[in-house]
């Protein structure tokens, strides 16, 4: 059974497909065509609602695609609408600031953007702090395409929304009461949250529960962040026998900070990573804002961009880079992996069925070390990397100790340049360095071309971007 | 004020003041409080019918070739599957091609596309006819396929026959010119996008009647056609669309194939039927902007003063001609842009190839040739060694002159407006900074260009431009307005029912729109060719006036006044009698006045364009009643080592005549701009070497996103009124403004010149991606060394 609040109102039901997103519960089951399918691909943000999740602080909100996120996202927590945070004649702020400022045209994103608005304010907005900046802004919309308006109203919108009456909108998802839960009813329990026509879901509350799961059904799909399953569902309309979601147990959504090293739980999602990682890696964190959109980086982990072996996931080549050390568990036992020996092959690990991915662990930088990335896209905010270039340097009195540089998009798999970081290492920290460095490239990697950037240019740029390693990190002066 | 008052505002209130929201004042578009809300209805949104169907499409696995086997059975046999149609299963026609012929509802045993669609399954669920789709068999014989704009110049192969338009004599001008270039430049299309994909709802009526809701900027078309294809009279068949999600010219032709499918299931099971796209499907099977391949041969004195040009322009069309002609044409109206090309000839092939077809996008064509202008004059600045805003001033018409496919230069005050943005946005200053800039910045460069838009007005097919209103006033005073023109967020409602208000002087509250629907305003044209409120203000207008008229009449003949003493002010009417006292009437009071009198209150209004003619054969005439006109001046900065870039400013000043509503067209020029803008950077539209879209989805082909506007965006509205008869002298502005996109390609290329000191001129094809940013720079870089 699922249970959860739809602006303000407590549902329960027994009947819903494993494999049903948020997106065709709210259309097609109880009728809230509020909120719009544009691509259901989780890259318009026209689907955007709020999901709300009691804390010790209240409810806290996040943004994400209802296209892409099936309804288990939901159970026990608070799912927002925008017919649900205001009325005709009392508007939330968002939505009045975006009639004031003309900001919307057509009308088929605006639901979207207004969620992503929404939660924005709540988060920025309702604790005095009055204006919000540009940055702040942009993060929120990156996810939200318009095709109309050429987005200046709407960012004025956001601007002027903070100046407007203050609404809180918790106060709407607790208007029936707040409900408590104990997730350990289900302690071991083999009964799936979610039966529908031989398809389960089942959702662990405990590493325990998920052991005893997954010795039961080795196969079954293991669900993080889901912005990939969700793809299965809406894309290729797949189905599945038995979803596990893993993003409940405690222990693989947290990070723990042991002085020199960050552990990094498998399930952390790529906007708490933002946080954990900004003070010991702001070159990484500053890429996580690049990956996905605000909405997309609220479901997606960490530990689900690096087991699904994607050539073009965007924090595997970092942490290869870091040389993290990736920690494996399930039915045979814990065991540690370094980074790069997890990938076998295009799509492969050397994870086995009954195992899943337990977190990462990442030393943090010295004085002498640094992390360097860039990420090659077409378009700045919510692409996929055509180049992703994750550079580790050590040096000393202006030599390079070590060095470790990793590329995905590059090849079959996220890969180090063995041969560049070869050709860097034990050298002086000179351009001269780097540009003889950049010759190795084309025996380090021999990308593919397709609809993202040809071979040609994939080489071109990585070898220029160890020049642009070079300007940036002598400009800092941090590696000289 | 907005549309939806919940209180009814008291007469008395209405008399004290000027009416709310009239005619060239800022007004929320008509639906903004509901697009907040979420509860503006889309089709999709409406409640369904119990019964209703699923309808999807089953997709061609060649690009050209013959099906010779054909099995369903497993489609059949999916779950949830009610029916499954082919081409033998359409009761009328199978043709529905908006102009010409060819294209098809579904395919008739060739195949002339990836993707194209063969068959057509409903079933209980959306998921479950995506599923059963997969389940077909279906074996063909490949032939050999033209995927490219080049291979079909090479076979000959178009779909309609190559135009050329020609003024003077090219050759000689050409001989004896000082200087001449030649080059080419290959301009991607682009994909329309709107957010809310196809979709039709197909509802059966009595007597093999139908009712289409369909997403639609043309739904007479799709009337007549779903009529034809169910081989029934056009008056059994009903389309109607509140609004859109978008159209940008996709939804022009590209609804029909849809509607069509829906209403031949509605009809066959009695059942209503609903045919949604889903963004996948939606990218392979609709039609896109062509890409062109352009060729020129300019030649210039030393000065940098054009003499003649040689230009050829070549289309890709895809499989069948669909708007392909008169995209193709417009894009030869506007190769000059605001120049006078003196001598010149230019040729403008419409090539065939196994494609999807392309079709109608926001400017069908002006863009794709009019960016061919700024390129030329940007080579011939950089040939001269001059600033290009320079060469740009020698360049432009003159008043009397005429176009290569002679129309008169009239009214023709870009110049004066280029001069005001020019000033105004620190054109020469900031010259001169990026010049230093660039001398000392290695690796960062930044680029400068001020380029203008003449952008012309009017379907240049003469017949279209005709359009229908309808207005109903009822007893209380409400007024109730429908027209032939459709909403696709552009505000085309909320400007009509402002020039309502403004004829009846009455609050906007007072004027209701409702959905576009073909038993309402027959035998309409496409909202399109940005002639909405043109064609559609004008024709509410004179059924204002034909109402005012009948009110007026019966004011003189009931107050015993004469015509002059009658007058429509502050929501009431204004009676002055004998004495000169006046007498104040409410709308609603009066309007009720004249129903117990027996005055008609209901009736239509007609407007068609005045003034133009054109003939194909010759290529020569006066295809637009008017021009558009804008300049924009946009800033950036290059990275020469990944080909990155950021526009760091934008300063627009566009002509929109006397705006009807300044909100709504800022809105317009400032969405246009940056639609322009993703159409020459980061929108790239490829097909692989099996003629495959390789970028079908939002994740492969990206559209702008809030941080790729302008850091500094500064848009004007040029303050002019028209010089033409419009509708309150105000000007089109669906269109013109998408080609401000033009100056922040140029732009980019001035900065990529920088690298070899603004001597060479690098090949930049579109869009201009980092990818090709960089192999721009690096043939710079080569020249320079």
């Amino acid at each position: 059974m699922i249970r959860f609040n739809l602006n303000g109102r407590w549902i329960e039901s027994t009947d819903i497909d494993p494999a049903c997103t948020i997106l065709k519960y709210l259309r097609t089951e109880v009728g809230q065509t509020d909120v719009k399918e544009g691509c259901a691909a989780g890259d318009c943000g026209a689907c955007t609602v709020m999901l709300g999740e009691m804390t010790e602080q209240g409810i806290e909100y996040r943004t994400l695609n209802a296209c892409i996120a099936l309804m288990a996202n939901v159970h026990n927590r608070y799912l927002l609408t925008p017919s649900g945070i205001g009325r005709a004649g009392d508007l939330h702020p968002a939505q009045q600031a975006m009639v004031d400022t003309h900001g919307s045209q057509c009308g088929f994103c605006t639901p979207g953007f207004i969620m992503s608005m929404a939660n924005l304010y709540q988060n920025a907005c309702i604790n005095e702090k009055q204006a919000l900046t540009d940055d702040e802004i942009h993060a929120a919309l990156s996810g939200n395409l318009c095709r109309c308006t050429g987005y200046r109203p709407i960012v004025d919108a956001a601007k002027k929304m903070a100046e407007l009456p203050k609404v809180d909108v918790s106060k709407i998802s607790t208007r029936a009461g707040v409900q408590t839960f104990d997730p350990d009813t289900q302690t071991l329990s083999p009964q799936p949250l979610q039966y529908k026509d031989g398809h389960r879901l089942f959702m662990p509350y405990t590493e325990a529960q998920l052991k005893a799961l997954l010795k039961a059904y080795p196969d079954a799909r293991l669900w993080a962040g889901g912005t990939d399953i969700g793809l299965e569902v809406t894309q290729r309309f797949s189905q599945f026998d038995t979803i596990i979601c893993v993003n409940r147990i405690p222990e693989l959504a947290a990070s723990q900070d042991t002085g020199n090293q960050l552990w990094l739980g498998a399930c952390v999602t790529f906007s708490q990573a933002e946080n954990e990682l900004a003070e010991s890696f702001p070159s990484f964190a500053q890429l996580l804002h690049r990956i996905g959109s605000r909405q997309i980086r609220n479901m997606g982990t960490l530990g689900g961009n690096i087991a699904n072996a994607s050539p073009i996931g965007d924090t595997p080549p970092v942490f290869l880079a870091l040389d993290a050390m990736l920690e494996i568990d399930g039915i045979n036992g814990r065991r540690e992996v370094p980074a790069n020996t997890f990938y076998l092959g295009y799509k492969k690990t050397v994870m086995q069925p009954g195992e899943y991915l337990r977190g990462i662990r990442v030393n943090k930088l010295s004085a002498e070390e640094t992390l360097t990335t860039f990420k090659i896209s077409k378009r700045y905010d919510d692409d996929i990397s055509a180049v992703m270039f994750a550079l580790y340097l050590k040096v000393n009195n202006g030599t390079i100790d070590s060095a470790r540089l990793a590329c995905g998009g590059m090849a079959a798999t996220p890969l180090i340049g063995e041969k560049t970081s070869a050709a860097l290492t034990g050298k002086p920290f000179t351009m001269e360095t780097f540009k003889q460095a950049a010759d190795c490239i084309e025996q380090d990697y021999q990308p593919i071309s397709d609809v993202r950037a040809t071979d040609k240019y994939r080489i071109q740029v990585t070898k220029n971007l160890l020049t642009k390693a070079f300007i940036e990190l002598n400009q800092k002066g941090d590696a000289a | 004020m907005s549309f939806t008052s919940s209180k009814v505002t008291p007469w008395e209130q209405r008399r004290q003041r000027p009416p709310k929201g009239k005619s060239g004042k800022e007004l929320a578009h008509e639906s903004a409080e509901k697009h907040v809300l979420g509860t503006a209805v889309y089709i999709d949104d409406m409640p369904e019918i119990a019964g209703t169907l699923h309808a999807v499409a089953g997709k061609s696995t060649i690009n050209c070739g013959v099906i010779t086997k054909l099995d369903l059975s497993g489609v059949w046999a999916s779950p949830g599957v009610v029916d499954v149609i082919t081409v033998n299963d359409v009761p009328g026609d199978i043709d529905i091609s908006p102009a010409f012929t060819g294209d098809l509802i579904l395919a008739d045993g060739r195949i002339e596309f990836y993707g194209q669609a063969i068959f057509a399954v409903v079933a209980e669920t959306f998921e479950q006819a995506k599923r059963a789709v997969q389940a077909a068999v279906i074996e063909y014989t490949q032939e050999e396929p033209i995927l490219t704009v080049k291979e079909a110049l090479k076979r000959d192969s178009f779909v309609n026959p190559t135009h050329t338009m020609t003024e003077g004599d090219v050759e000689s001008a050409l001989q004896g010119a000082d200087n001449t270039l030649a080059g080419e430049m290959y301009v991607r299309g682009q994909e329309q996008f709107y957010l809310e994909t196809q979709i039709s709802y197909a509802i059966p009526g009595e007597d093999g009647s139908i009712k289409v809701l369909c997403s639609t900027q043309h739904p007479s078309e799709v009337q007549k056609l779903v009529a034809e294809v169910l081989d029934v009279p056009v008056n059994h068949v009903q389309a109607e669309v509140r609004r859109m999600g978008g159209g940008f010219g996709g939804k022009e032709t590209q609804a029909a194939q849809w509607a069509c499918l829906a209403a031949v299931f509605a009809a066959r099971l009695n059942r209503p039927v609903k045919m949604r796209l889903d963004r996948q499907d939606d990218m392979v099977l609709t039609g896109k902007r062509h890409d062109f391949l352009n060729r020129y041969k300019i030649g210039f004195d030393n000065d940098g003063r054009i003499q003649g040009a040689d230009i050829e322009l070549a289309s890709f069309c895809g499989y069948s001609a669909d708007l392909s002609d008169s995209i193709t044409d417009r894009a030869m109206f506007h190769v000059d842009n605001a120049y006078n090309l003196h001598d010149c000839r230019v040729i403008g092939h419409r090539c065939r190839t196994n494609t999807v077809s392309n079709t109608a996008f926001r400017g069908f064509g002006g863009p794709q040739g009019m960016i061919l202008a700024e390129y030329m004059l940007d080579d011939i600045a950089r040939k001269v060694g001059k600033d290009p805003l320079d060469v740009r001033k020698l360049n432009y018409y003159q008043e009397g002159e005429h176009t290569h496919y002679g129309q008169p230069i009239e009214d023709y005050y870009l110049p004066e407006l280029i001069e005001t943005l020019e000033k105004n946005c620190d054109y020469r200053q900031r010259r001169a900074d990026i010049e230093a800039f660039n001398k000392t910045s290695q690796w960062k460069k930044r680029g400068l260009a001020l380029t203008p838009v003449r952008f012309g007005i009017s379907f240049t097919t003469t017949f279209l431009n005709q359009a229908g209103a309808l207005i109903h006033i009822y007893t209380d005073g409400s007024i109730h307005l429908n027209h032939g023109g459709t909403e696709m967020g552009q505000g085309l409602y909320t400007k009509v029912a402002q020039v309502v208000a403004n004829e009846f002087a009455v609050d906007i509250d007072m004027v209701r729109v409702s959905a576009t629907t073909t038993d309402k305003v027959p035998n309409t044209s496409a909202t399109a060719a940005s002639s909405g409120s043109d064609l559609n203000g004008k024709a509410a207008q004179n059924a204002c006036i034909t109402l005012k008229k009948r009110l007026v009449d019966f004011a003189v003949d009931y107050f015993k006044v004469s015509a002059d003493d009658v007058r429509f002010e502050n929501n009431h009417i204004v009676v002055t009698g004998s004495d000169g006292k006046e007498d104040w009437v409410s709308f609603a009071e009066f309007v009720n006045l004249a129903y117990v009198n027996r005055v008609s209150l209901s009736t239509t209004g007609f407007y068609k364009t005045p003034d133009i003619h054109y003939d194909p054969k010759a290529e020569r005439g006066k295809p637009f009643l008017y021009y558009a006109f804008g300049a924009t001046c946009a800033e950036v900065e290059i990275d020469t080592l990944t080909g990155e870039y950021k526009i760091l400013r934008a300063d627009i000043l566009h002509d929109v005549g006397n705006s009807l509503n300044p909100a709504i067209d800022i809105g317009q020029v400032e969405g246009a701009f940056v639609q322009g803008t993703g159409w020459l950077t980061s929108e790239e539209l490829l097909w692989d070497d099996q003629g495959r879209l390789s970028s079908a989805s939002a994740a492969t082909y990206k559209i702008p996103t809030s941080v790729d506007i302008p850091e500094v965006f500064n848009v004007a509205l040029y303050d002019r009124p028209a010089a033409a008869d419009t509708i309150y002298h105000s000007k089109a502005v669906g269109e013109p403004p998408l080609m401000h996109g033009i100056a922040v390609f140029c732009a980019l290329r001035d900065a990529v010149s920088s690298v070899a000191g603004y001597q060479f001129n690098p090949q930049l094809d579109t869009p201009a991606t980092p990818e090709r940013i960089l192999n721009a720079v690096m043939e710079c870089q080569q020249a320079g060394e």
